[in-house]
């Protein structure tokens, strides 16, 4: 028998983007394999960004694998569990991707660690379809999860936001239309079952009527295992193109619902909530089996790396560590977002894969107006006009050419023939607005 | 010590090193400034290629003047001034190419440096090098040497080299001939390698602005657009009647490929209006049958006159993205458009002139659609519309500026041509709008994501 595959619906497309290189094929039909053995871990305090965690245990003290070592105090901080069975070394600081790209936080030190292991099937241990939302909304909030994606933040605070802004609308976005990256992509092929059911338990939570499960469309073969659950659970499942950046959540929002995010807002403030395939996956272990999430799915791949793939690594494992034998410089996420991988820098929830590709870039020149950045900007912005606001210092011109409904999706630096850093200026030109502007201004 | 010695082992930075990025995107599309001159300068051999068959080894080398002169200006400008040069000498081949191509293949060689100088210096160098300037460089130089050199420059008799001397013929031995009436049929006089002719444009401004005085004297009527073959006197009866329900396309058609009369399933009736005695009129006041202008076997500049080479290199460039198809199709749609409805004045019969209001229109649409297409092709107009309009410094950046600017090109242009007496009607229209770029970027704002419609207009931002 077989299975009907994901269905192709007509969403339609944005004004620009551009196809980029896959670039996938060393990792893309690799299965999730375990990590090796760390030497130690490092495992973030704050790996949202926000306050640390208070420690739990002390110097010297033997913890099991998925034991709480630190608990959080505030909204802003998520209770930290230990990844791997070990003794507590003591407290360091290291940097973890946080809300606004690569931070400090305080870690805790971890040694004499056990083997990590792989994904394993998990049973319910919880009828998570029977619970209520107030529920699944304390489970969820007790369980130290955050939202496993650029924009990181506690999972309670994005669902209480949702719940503010009455989202209708859920959307998992498994896109990952960057090159290299197949982390979400493995994930969802192999445990897509826990990943649409984790899913649903978060459209419960939320409170979302519609829920689209949103993936690329060359890839929907690989995702035959969770169609039917996806249909039983009443998830939308949508395969769209791969023109980058589809996978931006203002634009995916505006191809699945025709509304556009105001300018640099949240696409809850047009009710569209979206999460992605890790945070769906580690929703459903925490709730309905039990598992306190202790690690990620991360792609580990590039052209100077011999091997590939995708692996579970407890969270605190240094990325350069993971990446084995590959020299200096690393890449943290995914190459058009990502940020340059330091020595201190571990494994955090956001991290979605760590890369050793060539960083160089030529010598920048004079803007010659080819008007490529322009034809390819998503949120149709005058790039090089922006470009010379930036070089003129003309923060408030940038802000009436409409700066703030930049996605940063990096496309105009992408193509720019000058080697512009033409996304670098827009976050910067931003970051003044956000500065000038009064709070609540737009 | 050891840091002397480090520093003599330190290899040599190459040239175009990579610097280390610091930041998002760690990855980036292969095609550099440098690339996107290197390929605008290849599609733009092939007009020059065209140039180099009609009119001889003088266009080669008036293009080589112009690009080593271009080259070396700037390398000099950048060495007195000491500032350091943009983007190496890419762009400088590219403007002394280009230039090239605007230029008559007869200039002399210090025109051609002189015009160089101007390109360089005060198109290019003194607003700041590449991606500053305000003008099209190639145009200003142009525009420089045909007000410096006005006889030089637009002399009443254009040179063009006969059909057994192309590619090899100096484009300086030529001589006027009497019967010239297309550039197939005719054969190069004896001891010269082509014709001196009266350039299309002239002929075309004879023919639509007739001089004062000019009562009595036979001048060609407007139908004979439409039938560029001189007939034989005496055969018109011989015709067979082309009846009314001929569909004016298969005339006009017929118009623009110049069918010859055994090849035609039916022959052209003379149009009325056209006397037998203008019929006879010399050979030098005819237009060129309309598909030797497509080719190119007309007089002009060096890369003007190949109509069919500057569609596909401009094709090729519109592949490559260097340029957007909509700026050259607006451009040439409102020179059409205007030709169509621009009044002009033509020679009546008995030696009367009288004013046309619509000359698409007046003698049935076949020969105002040749008319017009005359008027296209007659001049410069495609190679600004591809080449030179198409500049990406000194055109706008949004698709609908481009629109607008090639509205406004092609507009003036052909007001030009029709109602001034000046040379380069479209490499004067082009830098006029080249001024006009920055008031159309920013005037013509597409509406950024999530912004409201019209917020311009509503009064709700500046």
């Amino acid at each position: 028998m077989d299975l009907p595959i994901i269905t192709r619906r007509r969403y339609g497309s944005f004004k620009g983007g551009i196809e980029l290189p896959d670039d996938k094929d060393q990792t893309l039909a690799v299965p999730i394999h375990r990590c090796r053995s760390p030497g130690r871990l490092r495992v973030p305090l704050s790996p949202c960004g926000g306050a640390a965690a208070k420690p739990l245990a002390s110097r010297g003290q033997q913890v099991a694998a998925g034991e709480r070592i630190a608990a959080a105090e505030d909204d802003s901080a998520v209770d930290v569990f230990a990844p791997l069975a070990g003794t507590v070394g003591g407290l360091t600081a290291v940097t973890v991707a946080g809300r606004y790209g690569l931070a400090s936080s305080p870690a805790i030190e971890l040694t004499e660690l056990s083997e990590p292991r792989p994904i394993a099937p998990a049973e319910e241990v919880f009828d998570w379809r029977s619970a209520g939302p107030e529920t699944l909304r304390s489970l969820l909030a007790a369980g130290g999860l955050a939202t496993y994606r650029e924009s990181i933040e506690p999972l309670a605070a994005l669902i209480a936001r949702a719940r503010g802004s009455r989202c209708g609308v859920l959307i998992a976005n498994v896109m990952e239309d960057q090159p290299y990256v197949t982390a979400d992509h493995r994930l969802l092929a192999e445990q897509g079952r826990d990943v649409v059911r984790g899913l649903a338990l978060l459209a419960r939570a939320i409170g979302a009527a519609r829920v689209f499960l949103v993936a690329d469309q060359r890839r929907t073969e690989a995702y035959r295992g969770c169609v039917q659950l996806a249909q039983q659970l009443g998830i939308e499942q949508v395969a769209l193109s791969h023109k980058y950046p589809t996978g931006a959540d203002a634009i995916l929002v505006n191809i699945l619902t025709k509304r556009e995010m105001p300018p640099g807002g949240s696409t809850m403030q047009v009710g569209a909530a979206v999460v992605g395939a890790a945070t769906c996956f580690a929703a459903y272990r925490q709730v309905a089996c039990g598992q306190p999430p202790t690690g990620r799915v991360v792609t580990v791949s590039g052209d100077r790396l011999s091997g590939a793939g995708n692996f579970f690594v407890p969270f605190g494992m240094g990325c350069v560590e993971l990446a084995g034998q590959a020299e200096p410089p690393l890449l943290h996420g995914g190459p058009m977002t990502g940020s340059r991988c330091g020595d201190d820098v571990v494994v955090g929830p956001a991290t979605n894969a760590v890369l050793a590709i060539g960083a160089g870039a030529p010598p920048a020149g004079p803007c010659i107006r080819c008007a490529w950045c322009t034809d390819h900007c998503p949120a149709r912005l005058n790039v090089s006009a922006m470009n010379d606001a930036f070089e003129l210092s003309q923060v408030d011109r940038a802000e009436r050419l409409g700066a703030m409904a930049c996605v940063e999706c990096g496309v105009c630096s992408y193509v720019c023939p000058a080697r512009l850093p033409l996304t670098q200026r827009m976050k910067r030109l931003k970051h003044a607005i956000r500065a000038l502007l009064p709070i609540g201004g737009t | 010590m050891p840091m002397q010695e480090a520093a003599i082992q330190t290899p040599a930075a190459p040239r175009r090193a990579l610097r280390p990025a610091f930041e998002a995107p760690f990855i980036s599309a292969p095609e550099s400034a440098r690339t996107v001159f290197l390929v605008t300068l290849a599609a733009a051999c092939g007009p020059l290629a065209a140039g180099l068959i009609f009119f001889g080894y003088r266009a080669a080398v008036v293009a080589a003047v112009c690009v080593v002169s271009c080259a070396a200006i700037e390398r000099l400008y950048y060495r007195v001034t000491r500032t350091p040069a943009l983007l190496g000498r890419t762009h400088a081949y590219l403007t002394g190419l280009l230039l090239a191509l605007t230029l008559p293949p007869f200039v002399p060689w210090y025109i051609a440096v002189i015009a160089s100088a101007f390109a360089i210096i005060v198109g290019k160098a003194i607003f700041g090098g590449v991606g500053h300037f305000v003008w099209q460089p190639a145009l200003v130089g142009r525009l420089a040497v045909a007000v410096m050199f006005p006889v030089t420059m637009n002399p009443a008799d254009w040179p063009l080299l006969g059909g057994r001397h192309l590619l090899t013929g100096d484009i300086n031995r030529v001589r006027t001939i009497e019967d010239y009436r297309s550039w197939r049929r005719a054969a190069a006089p004896g001891g010269a390698d082509g014709f001196r002719l009266s350039p299309p444009r002239a002929i075309l401004a004879k023919l639509t602005r007739p001089p004062e005085g000019a009562a009595g004297q036979p001048l060609p009527p407007f139908s004979s657009l439409a039938e560029p073959r001189v007939p034989q006197p005496g055969r018109a009866g011989e015709r067979p009647a082309v009846g009314a329900a001929t569909p004016w396309w298969e005339k006009a058609l017929d118009g623009l490929f110049g069918v010859e009369p055994g090849w035609s399933k039916r022959r052209l009736e003379p149009f009325p209006g056209s006397s037998p005695a203008a019929l006879r009129a010399p050979p030098p006041d005819r237009l060129p049958p309309i598909n030797e202008l497509l080719i190119g076997a007309r007089p002009g500049g060096i890369g003007e006159t190949c109509a069919v080479v500057i569609v596909v290199a401009g094709l090729y460039l519109v592949y490559r993205n260097y340029v957007r198809w909509q700026l050259p199709v607006a451009f040439i749609a409102a020179a059409w458009c205007v030709a169509a409805v621009a009044p002009i004045k033509l020679a009546g019969p008995n030696g009367t002139i009288e004013t046309v209001y619509v000359p698409l229109l007046i003698e049935g649409f076949d020969v105002g659609f040749t008319y017009v297409n005359y008027q296209i092709l007659s001049g410069e107009m495609l190679l600004a519309a591809v080449f030179l309009a198409t500049e990406m410094t000194s055109r706008p950046v949004t698709t609908g500026g481009q629109v607008l600017f090639g509205t406004g090109c092609g507009v003036l242009a052909m007001i030009m041509q029709l109602y001034l007496n000046v040379p380069i009607p479209s490499y004067m229209a082009v830098v006029a709008m080249n001024t006009l770029t920055p008031a159309i970027d920013s005037l013509w704002r597409p509406r950024p994501f999530g912004r409201r419609h019209f917020e311009r207009l509503r009064g709700v931002r500046p």
